[in-house]
């Protein structure tokens, strides 16, 4: 019983007699380490630094134990100590910092990108403010290397192709004619697509996933908001449209609506930029109306349907070699989407969608007058799987109804458009199906390298045609903020159907490139600083070409394109944002009517885009773009043949694309001015488009036996515009 | 003898439970960091914040992955995110910052439905600003989205207002915030405090003082001194030894006087 006394006294005296421990803590270069964190591992004996490093403490606890230390972004540490009750101990730490992990790398194409993710490459606001942009998203985008816009309208041409080979996507639904103010020339088009109600903007000029089909250049994938961000309303007053648009979110954010209503008002806008007015009949009118419905079933699935419609008219003088008046053209667009969108439980995402677009278009010029409509429709499904930690697949499925139908008088020969001319009536109604398929992988074997191996399969029925395209593309971060990017990939596009119209029993095969690309990317602080380049190759066959002899059109083009994109941004402060894109293009193609290999219809040398914006105080923003570009390639004509039949001049071609119209520039400046109207937040828009006046040519057009060359200036002189918007 | 040694036992017995309790009553630990806490705070130290952030990181190293140890890790970083952010140190403005934006996280990733943890969130997101400005969509989104969650939670959480109130009284006019709209955040925030009961002692329960400080604030703003003193004392009398109201409203509205 003494014993067991001696021995309950003993454990007594150990527990009462605490030990010191103390030391200092220190990181790189021995700086003091104040807040560091030192404990007993186990218990909750310990202490902080102070400002000096010092720490001290005391703890009943003896024998070996483990010390740990900690400091926020430095490696911990742990050290084995042997505590002998009422032992001082001092013990010095030094932690080192921690490296910064390495990021995982994000799993995409070489793309463009833009919304309200943290690595997007511009933000939206960013891309309404580009001078010259005029808010329109296409016409922003064409500021990205890969496309160009010596065309100043919101039509895409990417790296040489005509912009029908860029495919744009509204959520899962293909937008085929997104624009106002479309025919003809390529001038003046802008697009309906408002860039606010987009949550992601993707843009990628090649090399992209096996999800995207029936597009042989460039895709531009929009995704909307499922549900609108909140309630209110924008007014928009400008010196040539108005516009009003409002949002409406439920309080349970269950159910959510949008409207936008718009019409161009072109008389002031015209009379102060000093257009002559009579040279328009009528002066160029257009109206839109669309909206969305979003409707929450449950937490993790969403019903949502977008409408759009516009219509427009344009008449513009125009004179050419065998008639002279006013070039009338009118378009109507409606388009439809209705998407339900769910989990599948945790690892599942499914999406499908519904959409339905009518196109109408009317010409009218001298003896030319006809009426285009196309009608598509498509039904898509999309799913996503999480199959394994590292390992996604994406499949899907989709089958798009195509309808062309054309009708009216056309001229018997191209260049005799006068009101006598020898014409004949047309009526021609083409259809097609074509249903689609694909499925990829996403694996990532490490945290830093991404591979996607995929493949689609596309069917059309018209020409009865099979393609299957594999594609692949990785990524690697090699080193922090470097990544290497790479994608090689078979790509289709059926031509369009008025070339299967005019072919040999629609035996046309689809136009097909062979894309390599390979990009070297700097993102220095998440897109503080930004540097990219890329460059691509790609071949192309089965373009369409139209036979000498029969006029028919056939599969025996073929080209290519090569060159080096590159792109830097640096938005060091807060107030100061500047990016430059650079593009170096090689684009061949025998295509079309080109026989032989002759400079791509947008084969643009050289073509440097420089933006800047700067923030002058918290409400008052300027900006500033300045292109320059090689001027487009057009084909000249170097005569004329009289011809008594008709009584009038058969125009001499020289090859194919084989002038080229003078170097292209335009300087475009902007200012906002963000204020409060009526207790409510406003914003006011001055912008001055091709402030230095230059002289850009789009066209030639000549007299009328072919001796006189005449210019076609653009439209786009030195041009002002003033718009006010107020949000409510 | 006998006596002797059951009182020995008993000594002992209650030694080791100390220590027992010292390692494993969380409650005991989490009671008295968090009245450390209140005294840090109270007498406006960062010294003192850093040393109670220690006394919670040491009692989360022993219970791991508790949400509430993790809530009140993130508040003391985010205090001393705005430290750093007086002292201009933007370096440790974004040190804090992401620490305490982790620590939420981790918060939320266990208990999802605890509203106290989205209202800072909502709060810490501003702070990006401060070293990352070009990031303003994802701060908006990623604070909008919180302060959604918070809400839904719970939409009498006096908190909720307090710091919705914070982020609309220093929003300028022209972007949607100001004194005016500030100052019914505020009010419903100290309407809500009257009836607010913490689930348990552990809970959150600061901010009261600050309502009614802040109502003085607006009042200040408006240059209506009768008003502001009355909130003045009322927050006075919620918490006498409030630091908030001494050393910040108060001499704001001295100021005002002048």
């Amino acid at each position: 019983m003494k014993y067991l006394l001696i021995l309950l006294f003993l454990t007594v005296s150990i527990y009462s007699q605490d030990t010191k421990i103390s030391g200092k803590v220190t990181g790189e270069n021995n700086t003091p380490l104040n807040g560091a964190n030192i404990v007993i591992e186990g218990t909750i004996d310990g202490a902080t630094t102070d400002s000096t490093g010092y720490y001290e403490f005391e703890t009943s606890k003896t024998g070996s134990q483990n010390l740990l230390v900690t400091y926020y972004d430095y490696n911990e540490k742990r050290q084995t100590i042997v505590i002998d009750a009422g032992k001082q101990i001092e013990l010095n730490v030094q932690l080192k910092k921690a490296e910064v992990e390495t990021e995982e790398i994000l799993v995409t194409a070489s793309s463009y990108t833009s919304g309200q993710n943290s690595q997007v490459t511009i933000t939206p606001l960013e891309i309404v403010r580009i001078p010259g942009s005029d808010g329109d998203l296409f016409r922003a985008i064409t500021t990205f290397p890969g496309s160009n816009q010596v065309d100043e309208g919101s039509r895409i041409t990417v790296r040489g192709g005509d912009a029908n080979e860029v495919l744009t996507i509204l959520d899962q639904a293909s937008l085929y004619n997104p624009f106002i103010f479309d025919d003809d020339f390529n001038t003046s088009s802008y697009t309906t697509i408002n860039p606010w109600g987009l949550r992601g903007i993707n843009f990628s000029s090649g090399g992209f996933s096996a999800k995207f089909g029936n597009v042989l250049s460039a895709v531009l994938d929009l995704k909307t908001y499922e549900m609108p961000q909140g309630t209110g309303g924008f007014l928009w007053l400008g010196l040539a449209n108005v516009g009003l648009s409002g949002v409406y979110l439920s309080k349970d954010k269950n159910f959510g609506a949008t409207m936008d209503i718009g019409q161009t008002i072109l008389e002031p806008y015209f009379r102060l930029n000093g257009y002559l007015v009579d040279s328009y009949n009528p002066i160029p009118l257009a109206r839109g109306l669309g909206g969305s419905l979003s409707y929450k079933p449950s937490k993790s699935s969403v019903i949502k349907g977008i409408f759009d419609y516009s219509k427009d008219k344009i008449g513009v003088r125009n004179n050419s070699p065998s008639y002279n008046g006013f070039f009338n053209s009118g378009s109507e667009t409606v388009f439809g989407n209705l998407k339900y969108s769910a989990g599948l439980g945790s690892k599942t995402y499914f999406s499908m969608g519904l959409s339905y677009s009518n196109h109408k278009d009317d010409v009218i010029y001298g003896i030319l007058n006809t009426l285009a409509k196309q009608k598509y429709a498509k039904y898509r499904l999309d799913v996503t799987h999480q199959l394994a930690k590292k390992v996604d697949i994406n499949t899907g499925a989709e089958y798009e109804y195509n309808e062309d139908t054309f009708s009216g008088k056309v001229p018997q020969y191209s260049y005799d458009l006068s009101l006598d001319a020898p014409a004949f009536d047309v009526s021609n109604r083409e259809h097609t199906g074509r249903l689609g398929a694909y499925v990829e992988a996403q694996i990532k074997p490490v945290k830093t390298f991404f591979l996607i191996p995929g493949v689609r399969l596309d069917n059309h029925t018209l020409s009865k045609k099979t393609v299957i395209d594999p594609r692949l593309s990785i990524g690697w971060k090699f080193a922090k903020d470097m990544v290497l990017r790479g994608a090689v990939g078979i790509y289709h596009q059926f031509p369009k159907l008025e070339y299967y119209a005019q072919s040999n029993s629609y035996d046309l095969k689809p136009e097909q490139a062979a894309h390599y690309i390979l990009g070297y990317e700097f993102n220095k602080m998440e897109g503080v600083f930004l540097f990219r380049v890329e460059g691509y190759y790609k071949e192309y066959k089965d373009l369409v070409l139209r036979d000498k002899n029969t006029f028919l059109y056939t599969s025996g083009g073929k080209g290519y394109a090569k060159g080096i994109d590159v792109f830097l941004k640096s938005s060091v402060t807060n107030k100061y944002s500047t990016w430059i894109s650079y593009a170096y293009t090689d684009s061949k193609r025998s295509q079309y009517d080109a026989v032989t290999q002759s400079p791509a219809n947008y084969d643009i040398t050289h073509n440097l885009t420089f933006v800047a914006s700067y923030n002058v105080t918290d409400v008052i923003t300027t900006g500033l773009t300045y292109r320059v570009s090689t001027g487009k390639p057009y084909t000249p004509i170097t005569g004329g043949v009289y011809d008594p039949v008709t009584n009038n001049y058969q125009p001499v071609y020289a090859e194919t694309n084989s002038g080229r119209f003078p170097t292209y520039h335009r300087m475009d400046i902007n200012f906002q001015y963000i204020f409060s109207l009526f207790g409510r937040f406003a914003i006011a828009v001055f912008q001055i488009n091709n402030l230095l006046n230059n002289k850009n040519l789009y066209d030639y057009t000549y007299n009328y036996d072919y001796t006189k060359q005449i210019e076609i200036v653009t439209t786009n002189k030195r041009q002002f515009y003033l718009g006010l918007g107020l949000q409510f | 003898m006998k006596t002797m040694i059951l009182a020995i036992l008993i000594a002992v017995l209650t030694t080791l439970n100390t220590t027992f309790l010292k390692a494993d009553d969380y409650t005991d630990a989490m009671l008295k960091a968090l009245k450390k806490m209140g005294d840090a705070a109270d007498k406006n130290e960062k010294a003192a914040v850093l040393k109670v952030r220690g006394d919670f990181e040491r009692i989360l190293q022993l219970k791991k992955n508790e949400w509430m140890v993790n809530y009140y890790l993130g508040m003391l970083d985010y205090m001393l995110s705005r430290y750093a952010a007086d002292e201009k140190n933007n370096d440790d403005v974004k040190k804090y910052t992401e620490s305490a934006i982790s620590l939420l996280d981790k918060c939320t990733d266990v208990n999802d439905q605890f509203a106290d943890a989205y209202v800072l969130k909502m709060a810490v997101q501003g702070n990006r600003w401060q070293y990352e400005p070009n990031k303003m969509n994802d701060i908006i989104a990623k604070s909008t989205e919180a302060k959604d969650i918070a809400f839904k939670l719970e939409p009498e959480n006096p908190r909720y207002y307090l710091i919705d109130g914070y982020m609309t009284f220093y929003t300028p006019e022209n972007f949607g915030g100001g004194v005016e709209k500030a100052q019914p955040l505020f009010e419903n925030s100290w309407k809500y405090f009257k009836t607010y009961k913490p689930k348990d002692e552990t809970y959150p329960n600061w901010g009261n003082d600050q309502a009614a400080g802040m109502i003085a604030m607006c009042y200040i703003k408006l240059e209506k001194p009768d008003e502001a003193k009355k909130w003045i004392d009322m927050a006075l009398e919620v918490k006498p030894e409030s630091n908030f109201i001494k050393g910040f409203v108060m001499p704001e509205y001295e100021k005002m006087k002048k």
